[in-house]
């Protein structure tokens, strides 16, 4: 089972000062960052995804790469631009949730594989149009005629991407993607991806579904499957679940979610093989939009807060050295809880025992709790955050990894 | 110590027309004991209330670690108006001048009082004295000048006036930073490789921008300062130059990169001699869009080679594949159908510098130049 990491310019920089927070003055974005599989020690990942709405922009606005960015990554091809280790692979997509809003996708076939051949990818997804919705019993003639319509443009343009790939006898893998609502028009729409000739196919539009949908629609497609047809699940993870997936012929899928969640998910912040853990909160002043606005109105002493600020990341390294007491760790915490949040906001002290008293960071094999200690399990700023969901994939990884063993 | 106790410090009184202000050391530490750092708020009356904006936390982190720093020296001084609890305490007048006199300034320090109560208010050096504050260090005395405020709203006033000075003008910035040492302030310092650069080549004889870069010492240069800059730093950060840059400090193998710089735009002079000749507004290759979109290209064809190589015939095959394209002095770009521009219609805009360098990437690459 191979896991592809999507590429949203996640980054580290490795100079980042984190005693002063600051970084290096003469630091070059992307350039002089290090991506999760330059850190983590261990291989986080099988292969990156990079979706053309990413690197171009797109209807909703610009996309995250600036224009030297961007010209550079076609100029030195996805590998060297990503630095990618001997045996990673490259997958590039259009990016469909960027345009979910408008009636037809905003790209050519020729635009799209402009973009994979010129970027050098190993593989690349045909342009599709997401379907936001499932309605497992209806058929074409029961749903939003939209809906209909948006899977015949997924398939009539997976054919045109196919027939160029062949007549530009591109080196690229095609890989076809098939949107539906329902397990049969799944499943119908994998059928007709594999008389068009291919063999790897990418299921779309499946993120919202439930785990017992994805596998209806599974069991559907697989009576339809030819033995050599490869699934890939965009968006989904379902760690769980993956062992049943293999089953049903998938070989890949990619997601961000163990990433995000470091910093997107109120709670489960810092993963371990079988557990998850709340970050410890400690904003900057200066960064954290509800401290400023308290601040800037005066109901928040600004010296008092940048006191209480750093008297948490004070006490946080000390006792992650031994030298302090979990109680004095939890006072501190609390006081500038209190002063950051104003009374109305519910409390995460006790999440923060919890994660403390566990101290998991001390185990984590990976490289990155191995050189940052409880910096990483701190809730602050881009850099910790995007590490902890490093060391999130990496976890990922091992879950994985222990899955294909199995 | 005890929350409340005077602070007697050694001063000089010195006249001013009719008024009165009063140079001192203090030790930074001990500060914000009696002067208040007022912030503008509206008071519950809805009433403007002290004067100045919250501390900038990365600007006072930037301070603070000079400060730490070993051989630190604040040599410019700190403002405070002081209300009239503070005194001075004549000694005398003593040596040849009557408009100095030796003292002491009497302040009553009162720990617990709130902001609002102390004696005294900074009007400038609120990110210094939060920076002494915050330091990792017992003591950091420092020069300040205090003068006996009539109420806030003269504060206010000399706030005002020790804010509006001017910042020191670009070129001479350019013409300075190579030659400093020590601590920079970040953008200074993330500016300081280009602008070493530039200045090497224009005193480089052997190289085509001789004198030709305007700057304080090159009166007769023609060429912006600020677009060789520009075509320096993207280079540097994102093109063929950043392959002699050390990553960890930032610094550069600025021999090599001369090199390269070199080798490349002597080509660019030897194919274009006589728009190299002619300044900005009588050429577009001199002008701020020529000499970005032209770097675009050096960062294009020359990416991957070592500064040894630059000078080689694929490079020059580009540049003058070039030549039947290009309207530096006269007549017209063509830049597609029904997109063409006077030779002078092109600005300095990153726009036009889009449009000029996608337009000379396409005419080298139909030239069957790589790139
Ligand atoms: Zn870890």
């Amino acid at each position: 089972m191979k896991f592809y990491f999507p590429d949203s310019q996640d980054l580290v920089s490795p100079t980042y000062d984190f005693l002063s927070d600051e970084y290096s003055p003469t630091r070059v974005r992307q350039r002089d960052d290090l991506y999760a599989h330059e850190v983590v020690g261990s291989q986080p990942y099988d292969g990156i995804l990079v979706s053309k709405a990413i690197v171009d922009g797109s209807a909703k606005g610009s996309g995250k790469y600036t224009s030297a960015q961007r010209a550079r990554l076609y100029r030195m091809g996805v590998r060297r631009f990503f630095r990618l280790p001997e045996g990673m692979e490259s997958l590039g997509d259009c990016g469909a949730f960027n345009y979910i809003d408008e009636e037809h996708p905003p790209y050519t076939v020729d635009e799209v594989l402009d973009f994979y051949e010129g970027c050098g990818f190993d593989a690349g997804v045909s342009i599709d149009h997401v379907i936001f919705g499932f309605t497992p019993a209806a058929d074409d003639r029961d749903v939003d005629p939209a809906w209909v319509d948006r899977r015949s443009i997924s398939l009539n343009l997976a054919e045109l991407f196919i027939a160029e790939v062949r007549q530009r006898k591109a080196s690229l893998e095609p890989v076809g993607a098939a949107q539906g609502w329902s397990p049969k028009s799944y499943a119908d729409s994998v059928q007709q991806l594999q008389a068009m000739g291919y063999r790897r196919i990418a299921l779309g539009g499946m993120v919202p579904l439930k785990t017992a949908e994805i596998l209806a629609c599974l069991e559907e497609i697989d009576a339809v499957r030819a033995d050599d047809t490869q699934l890939h699940l965009l968006g989904i993870t379902r760690v769980d679940s993956m062992a049943k997936f293999k089953d049903y012929g998938v070989t890949s899928f990619d997601s961000t979610s163990a990433f995000r969640q470091s910093f997107m998910d109120d709670r489960n912040n810092y993963h371990t093989r079988n557990e998850s853990f709340t970050a410890i909160r400690v904003p900057q002043v200066d960064g954290n939009p509800s401290l400023k606005r308290r601040i800037l109105s005066g109901t928040v002493s600004q010296a008092e807060a940048v006191v209480a600020e750093r008297e948490c990341l004070k006490r946080l390294r000390a006792f992650d050295l031994g030298e302090a007491d979990l109680d004095d760790v939890i006072d501190a915490l609390a006081i500038y809880e209190a002063l950051a949040n104003g009374p109305k906001k519910k409390s995460y002290i006790d999440f923060y025992r919890r994660t403390l008293e566990a101290s998991p960071w001390k185990t984590c094999p990976c490289a990155l709790c191995r050189e940052h200690g409880i910096e990483i399990a701190i809730f602050r700023g881009t850099e910790r955050n995007k590490r902890r969901g490093f060391h999130n994939l990496t976890v990922l990884e091992s879950k994985m990894r222990e899955l294909d063993i199995a | 110590m005890a929350d409340r106790y005077t602070l007697r410090l050694p001063a000089l009184e010195i006249r001013q027309g009719s008024r009165r202000i009063y140079c001192f050391a203090v030790d930074g530490k001990k500060m914000h004991g009696f002067a208040a750092v007022s912030r503008i708020h509206r008071d519950e009356e809805k009433n403007l209330q002290g004067y100045q904006r919250p501390e900038v936390l990365s600007h006072i982190r930037a301070i603070r670690r000079y400060l730490e720093s070993d051989g630190a020296m604040l040599p410019n001084a700190i403002v405070l108006a002081f209300d009239r609890r503070v005194e001075f305490v004549s000694h005398g007048p003593t040596g040849s001048v009557d408009y100095a006199v030796p003292g002491e300034l009497v302040i009553p320090v009162d720990e617990t009082q709130s902001d609002d109560e102390k004696p005294a208010w900074l009007v400038d050096g609120q990110q210094r004295s939060a920076a002494i504050r915050d330091a990792d260090l017992a003591e950091f005395p420092v020069a300040a000048v205090g003068f006996i405020a009539d109420g806030p709203a003269e504060q206010r006033s000399q706030f005002i006036l020790v804010n509006s000075t001017k910042p020191l003008p670009k070129g001479l910035i350019h013409e300075l930073l190579p030659e400093t040492a020590g601590h920079l302030p970040p953008s200074y310092v993330r500016r300081r490789l280009p602008a070493k650069l530039m200045t090497r080549m224009n005193i480089d004889p052997e190289g085509p921008f001789y004198g030709k870069i305007a700057s304080p010492t090159a009166p007769d240069g023609y060429i912006k300062d600020n677009s060789i800059l520009k075509m320096l730093e993207h280079s540097i950060f994102e093109g063929a130059l950043f392959q002699y840059r050390n990553p960890v400090d930032g610094s550069g193998d600025v021999d090599r990169m001369l090199l390269h710089l070199r080798s490349y735009w002597k080509l660019v002079q030897q194919t274009f001699p006589d728009a190299w000749r002619k300044p900005p507004r009588n050429s577009r290759l001199t002008h701020g869009v020529g000499i970005q979109a032209m770097g675009f290209v050096m960062d294009e064809l020359t990416e991957d080679m070592p500064a040894e190589g630059v000078k080689c015939e694929r490079v020059r095959a580009a540049l003058q594949s070039l030549e039947p394209h290009v309207a530096w002095t006269s007549g017209t770009w063509k830049f597609g159908e029904g997109d063409e521009r006077k030779w002078n219609g092109l600005q300095n805009t990153p726009s036009d510098v889009h449009l000029l360098h996608a337009h000379l990437k396409k005419v080298i690459r139909r030239a069957g130049v790589r790139i």
